[in-house]
């Protein structure tokens, strides 16, 4: 039996216990404790535009539908029928007006509601034995969105997700506002890997130290706009409620447009980005001289932009993925990963952000398949009995009382606290997040 | 449309291009592959889908796993023969079994080749060795005496890919 109060101590001093990342108990916990109640992502608006149209998402080992209903409200359904329990929708896509169970097609309108079911009279003596009226398929106890980004609760009372994401929020409008017309997800790519949901969300939380080494190779053949990997160092870190994530340091002394004109954007995406993102945001990027780069939503929600060279003749292209990492069991994760673009650039820079995207992430990306061995090789070092005798130093950037090696960046115009250089204080804030929610029975 | 013959010349030439490619791919020999590329390659592997029959699609449109040209496809292979590319260090033990070949004669001088690819992918000593099946549709151009692959699409018959990533080519 896992000591759990004792884990959840060494996870907050910074020295992680290496079992918890291929743990059947801790995972049952996870389960338990953490996935029934905080705020997970599902699906973006975009991807369900129309009336009837629906993509069926998991939390765990619950099936959910999300769909538009025929008022163009988006429901969240649990995919289950309430007779004898089939999944009632079996695609992972489409567009339907009704979903009709196989088994005894029992018919719920897309809203969830119970349209009919067959020889209501004969079978149950009419509504007397079964009132049809009010029934439907279980909503998600709660659900709401952000920038289109559709988040559920399995705990009805969950705080008000805006209260959740707080100044979070702040950041997530660089990947997921860019204009009013907001993004437009495609994908999502899904694959299967031999590795604990946890590490890819610290990584995308706060792991500049690793792109030096593990991203070597995309240095080497130039696709890497930074000629030098190890300018990671250079980057801010930053903490803001339950998100954490990663930035770039920028050339010295450009205006907005110019730096935004550095990574690749276009200048109608540029005058949408000036149009639409505050002033205390836009100084991020001019007056703080700072780029986002990768971020953790806690829990399972990450983000990466990026702006490698994606042809002969040396031109720049940035792009967004939005990636869940959806747990499986202990040691294995379905990654979904998406790529996002702003919905009204023009074609032409959709279409490098899209080459820009599949070249550095997700399935076939060429940053991803050394992230991937990585995660794998952790999770299968982390099942054994020596693994439980190691502590992973998680300390980075703390002096041994606990402080600071340096003091949090000023000058940093984005709300939270950020530190400049090397440090594990985004994967410390994930990880005690973590902690809070395993602790609470 | 009928396939020729397999008695057919054309055929056997695509036939033999393909084997001749898995081999290439399994013995690591990455340069020699892209010598069997047009310079106008298309190399697309959409994301496939589960979707209701009346669906009408079951792959996405604007998503895809590979969609690469000639300069992403160096990259790839300019990137597997650095000292740091870790997912293939060591590499990945692969067998590309090449099956039900069907070559189609078109308009032009290219050939319209079907195959059915399946991937045997092996990595470490002990971990679970992964298989990814697939078609593949591919047109083949006449150049210099032989073929040049020119376009390839692959149809893969998993939604949730069961290997790490694609450092891999199909």
């Amino acid at each position: 039996m896992t000591d759990l109060a004792g884990v959840i101590a060494e996870v907050r001093r910074g020295l992680v216990p290496a079992h918890i990342y291929n743990d059947a108990e801790v995972f049952a916990l996870e389960r338990d404790r953490l996935f029934s109640r905080a705020w997970v992502f599902v699906a973006h608006e975009s991807e369900i535009p129309d009336p009837g149209d629906y993509v069926v998402r998991r939390v765990l080992a619950d099936s959910f539908i999300v769909v538009r209903d025929e008022a163009r409200a988006v429901r969240v359904l649990f995919n289950m029928c309430l007779h004898k329990g089939m999944a009632v929708c079996r695609a992972e896509l489409g567009n339907a007006s009704h979903f009709r169970c196989p088994y005894h097609a029992w018919t719920y309108r897309n809203d969830g509601r119970l349209a009919g079911l067959p020889f209501h009279a004969d079978a149950y003596g009419g509504e007397d034995g079964f009132a049809r009226e009010g029934q439907s398929l279980l909503p998600a106890p709660a659900m709401a969105s952000y920038n289109g980004l559709i988040f559920v609760s399995l705990r009805p009372d969950p705080p008000a997700l805006t209260e959740y994401l707080g100044n979070f929020a702040y950041y997530l409008d660089f990947y997921t506002r860019q204009s009013p017309a907001g993004v437009e997800l495609r994908g999502p790519q899904r694959w299967r890997v031999k590795a604990n949901w946890k590490i890819g969300a610290e990584n995308f939380a706060g792991d500049s130290y690793h792109t030096p080494h593990t991203h070597a190779s995309v240095v080497d053949i130039g696709l890497f706009r930074e000629p030098k990997a190890s300018k990671r160092k250079e980057g801010a870190l930053y903490t803001a409620g339950p998100g954490s994530g990663t930035t770039y340091k920028l050339p010295p002394g450009g205006t907005f447009d110019e730096q935004l004109r550095y990574v690749g954007y276009p200048h109608e995406l540029i005058a949408a980005m000036r149009a639409t993102w505050s002033r205390e945001q836009q100084e991020l990027i001019a007056e703080s001289g700072f780029m986002v780069s990768a971020a953790t939503l806690f829990p399972n929600l990450s983000f990466v932009h990026n702006w490698p060279v994606v042809d002969a003749a040396g031109t720049v292209a940035p792009f967004i993925s939005v990636r869940q990492w959806q747990p499986v069991s202990e040691r294995e994760t379905e990654v979904l990963s998406w790529f996002a673009v702003d919905a009204a650039a023009p074609d032409d820079f959709k279409r490098r952000s899209y080459q820009a995207y599949l070249m550095c992430f997700g399935s076939s990306g060429m940053f991803e398949q050394d992230d991937v061995e990585n995660w794998v090789s952790i999770t299968d070092m982390a099942g054994g009995s020596m693994a439980r005798r190691l502590r992973l130093n998680s300390r980075m950037g703390l002096t041994s009382d606990d402080k600071p090696i340096k003091p949090p960046l000023a000058g940093f115009a984005g709300p939270g606290v950020a530190y400049q250089g090397f440090g594990e204080f985004n994967q410390r804030h994930w990880l005690a997040q973590w902690s809070d929610h395993l602790e609470q029975p | 449309m009928r396939p020729l013959s397999y008695g057919d010349e054309r055929h056997q030439a695509a036939h033999q291009f393909l084997v001749e490619e898995a081999a290439l791919l399994d013995a690591g020999d990455y340069q020699g592959w892209l010598g069997l590329l047009a310079d106008d390659i298309g190399y697309l592997m959409p994301v496939r889908v589960t979707t209701a029959r009346g669906a009408g699609f079951d792959s996405l449109a604007d998503m895809a796993h590979f969609d690469e040209n000639l300069y992403s496809l160096r990259k790839r292979v300019q990137r597997l023969y650095t000292e740091h590319a870790w997912t293939e260090d060591p590499p990945s033990r692969t067998r590309h079994f090449v099956a039900n070949v069907r070559t189609f004669a078109t308009e032009g001088a290219e050939l319209a080749v079907e195959s059915g690819l399946l991937l045997f992918r092996s990595r470490g000593d002990t971990r679970e060795a992964d298989l990814v099946s697939a078609g593949r549709r591919d047109l083949l151009r006449p150049a210099g005496g032989g073929l040049l692959l020119a376009r390839r699409e692959i149809t893969v018959d998993e939604s949730v890919l069961r290997t790490q990533n694609l450092a891999v080519f199909l």
